[in-house]
C-alpha cells in the first residue's frame, strides 16, 4: 500500500515538475516560429529522458550510489573534477533562468520589472531551502506544479489539426533558416535532457533509501512521469503554434509568451500561465539548488541531505547559500532571462557527453549494477540522441552567436 | 584488493558512520628488505588538488591561510584504524578527533549558526 502510494505521488511529482522556464519557452518559440514542425525534438528528447531517468533511479537502487558518489569513485578526482566544473557551471545558468522566470511571472502579475523581484525571489528560494525538507521540496512545489496541466487543457480547447501534429512528430529541416531551426531544436533538446534533474532524482532515491525492490517502482515512475511531462512541452508547442503563430508573434518578449493560453481561456488564460510559470520555475529552482549543493557535497564526500538541520551538513548549507545569492546577481544587472535561457539549454545539449558518456560507462559496470547493468537497447538510444544533440549543438550555437 | 579501484576515492565514514569526506591519497612505506605497505589514509585538499596540478594546490594552499581553519598538512589516518572496505571505507575512528571535519566545524560555527535557524551542531 505504501509503495502505491510513493508510486502515485512519484508519478504525479514528475508531471508536476516536467515544466520549466526552459521547456516552456523553448517549446513556446518552437511553436511560434515553425508550428508543429518540432515536435520531433521533444519527442526525442522525452524518450531519451525516459531512458535516464530510470536509469538514474536504478543505479540508487542497486548500489546505494548517487550519480555523484559513483562518478567519483569510478573515474577518479581530476577526470570528476572535469566534469563538475563543467556541468556546474551550466547548472548555474539554468538557475539564473529560472529565478529570471519567476520575476517574469510576478512582473506580468504585479507589473513591477523582474530586477525588482530578484532579491525577494532569491531569498524565498532560500528561506524555502533553509527551513524545508527534501519531501516538502520535491512534492510541495511539483503539486503545485500541477496547474501547468492547463496547457494542456488550452492546447485542446483549441482544436489542433492531429494530423499535422503527427506529422510534426517525424524530423524535417525547412528550406531557409536552417541555423536558427536548428538552435531552437537543440535548445528543445537541452531543455528536455536536463542533466540535473538525474542529480536530483538519484539523490532522491537515496534519501528515500530505495533497495532493489524498487526497481519496478522507478521503471513506471520514470515512464509515466515523462511521457506526461513530455506531454505537456508538446501541449505548449501546439498551443503556441495556434495562438502565437497566426498572429505573427515571435516570442521576444515574456508578455508575449503569455499570450499562449488567452484565445483558448481568456483573461483565465493570462493567471493560468502567469501561475504556471510562477509555480514551474519555483519547483526548478529548488530542483537545481539542491543538485548543484549535492555534486558538491557528494563528490567532496560531505555530510548532505536536505532533512538535516543546515548546521548538521554546513557546507552543504553553505553551498546552495551562496549559490542562490550569485544567481540573483546577473538578473540584478538586468540580462534577459528569456535570452540567458535559450542560451542555457543549447549550452546543456553541448555538455550532455560530458554528463552522460561517464554516466553510460556506470551503468554497464557490473561492480556497481551486477545484474541490473544496461541492455543494448537503453544504452543504444541514449547514446544516439546525446550524439544527435551534441552534433545540433557544436553546429548550431557558433550560428546563432555570429547571427544574434 | 585493488587500490585505486576500492580504496581511492571512496566515502570514508567513521565509526557512527558520520560521513569524513573522501580518501585523497594513500601513504606507502617502501623498505629496502621489507615488502611496500599501505601505512596511512591522506584526506583533504593540499593531496587532492596536487592530483590535478601542483599549481592549483599553492593556489588552493595560500587561499586557505588566508581563510578557514588553518592546517598546513593533509590529515593522515593509520591504514590500522581501516575496519572495512566496502561501499564506503569504514574507520575505527572518530571523525572530529582526526581533524577531517575542521572545515565542516568551521563553516558551521563562523557562518551557518549565525544564520537564524540554522541550528546548533551538538557540543561534546
Amino acid at each position: 500500500m505504501k509503495k502505491i502510494l510513493q508510486l502515485t505521488l512519484g508519478i504525479i511529482t514528475s508531471v508536476g515538475g516536467f515544466l520549466e522556464i526552459g521547456s516552456v519557452v523553448t517549446a513556446a518559440q518552437a511553436g511560434a516560429n515553425y508550428g508543429y514542425k518540432l515536435l520531433w525534438a521533444i519527442l526525442l528528447g522525452t524518450i531519451c529522458l525516459i531512458f535516464l531517468v530510470e536509469m538514474s533511479g536504478r543505479l540508487a537502487a542497486v548500489s546505494k550510489h548517487t550519480i555523484v558518489d559513483a562518478t567519483r569513485e569510478r573515474f577518479g578526482f581530476p577526470f570528476f573534477s572535469i566534469v563538475m566544473l563543467g556541468i556546474v557551471a551550466v547548472a548555474f545558468l539554468v538557475l539564473v533562468a529560472e529565478l529570471g522566470g519567476i520575476g517574469l511571472a510576478l512582473q506580468i502579475l504585479s507589473g513591477i520589472g523582474f530586477r525588482w523581484w530578484a532579491i525577494p525571489v532569491s531569498i524565498i528560494v532560500w528561506l524555502l531551502m533553509w527551513k524545508g525538507t527534501f519531501g516538502v521540496i520535491e512534492n510541495g512545489a511539483s503539486l503545485l506544479g500541477l496547474v501547468t496541466i492547463s496547457f494542456a487543457v488550452a492546447a485542446v480547447k483549441m482544436h489542433p489539426d492531429w494530423g499535422g501534429a503527427a506529422h510534426g512528430l517525424l524530423p524535417t529541416m525547412p528550406g531557409d533558416g536552417k541555423a536558427k531551426y536548428g538552435f531552437t531544436a537543440v535548445s528543445i533538446l537541452g531543455a528536455s535532457i536536463s542533466p540535473y534533474l538525474m542529480y536530483f532524482y538519484s539523490s532522491g532515491a537515496i534519501e528515500d533509501k530505495w533497495d532493489e525492490s524498487y526497481i519496478p517502482m522507478n521503471r513506471i515512475i520514470a515512464g509515466f512521469g515523462m511521457t506526461f511531462g513530455g506531454f505537456l512541452s508538446m501541449a505548449v508547442l501546439v498551443a503556441a503554434a495556434l495562438s502565437l503563430q497566426p498572429r505573427g508573434i515571435d516570442i521576444e518578449k515574456f508578455e508575449q509568451a503569455a499570450l499562449l493560453m488567452t484565445p483558448a481561456l481568456t483573461r483565465w488564460g493570462f493567471y493560468l500561465f502567469a501561475f504556471s510559470m510562477l509555480f514551474a520555475c519555483l519547483g526548478a529552482a529548488l530542483e537545481i539548488s539542491l543538485a548543484i549543493a549535492y555534486f558538491f557535497a557528494q563528490g567532496l564526500g560531505w555530510s548532505w541531505s536536505e532533512d538535516l538541520d543546515p548546521s548538521r551538513d554546513s557546507r552543504f548549507a553553505f553551498t546552495y547559500t551562496i549559490i542562490i545569492l550569485l544567481g540573483a546577481i546577473p538578473l540584478l544587472l538586468g540580462i534577459d532571462p528569456i535570452k540567458v535561457t535559450m542560451m542555457s539549454m543549447a549550452l546543456t545539449s553541448a555538455t550532455l557527453p560530458l554528463a552522460i558518456v561517464p554516466f553510460l560507462f556506470l551503468m554497464n559496470d557490473s561492480i556497481y549494477l551486477g545484474k541490473h547493468r544496461n541492455g543494448w537497447l537503453s544504452n543504444s538510444v541514449v547514446a544516439i540522441v546525446i550524439l544527435i544533440s551534441f552534433v545540433l549543438a557544436i553546429i548550431s550555437i557558433p550560428l546563432e552567436i555570429i547571427g544574434g | 584488493m585493488k587500490l585505486v579501484r576500492d580504496v581511492l576515492d571512496k566515502k570514508l565514514t567513521d565509526r557512527e558512520d558520520c560521513e569524513m569526506g573522501r580518501v585523497s591519497g594513500l601513504v606507502m612505506q617502501v623498505g629496502e628488505r621489507s615488502q611496500p605497505r599501505i601505512t596511512h589514509i591522506l584526506v583533504g585538499g593540499k593531496t587532492l588538488w596536487m592530483r590535478i596540478h601542483p599549481w592549483i594546490a599553492r593556489v588552493a594552499a595560500r587561499l586557505s591561510r588566508m581563510w578557514g581553519p588553518k592546517r598546513d598538512e593533509p590529515v593522515r589516518i593509520p591504514w590500522s584504524r581501516v575496519e572495512s572496505v566496502g561501499k564506503d571505507v569504514k574507520l575505527d575512528v572518530k571523525a572530529r578527533d582526526t581533524g577531517a571535519l575542521d572545515w565542516e566545524l568551521w563553516v558551521a560555527k563562523h557562518i551557518i549558526e549565525r544564520i537564524p535557524g540554522g541550528g546548533k551542531q551538538e557540543e561534546e
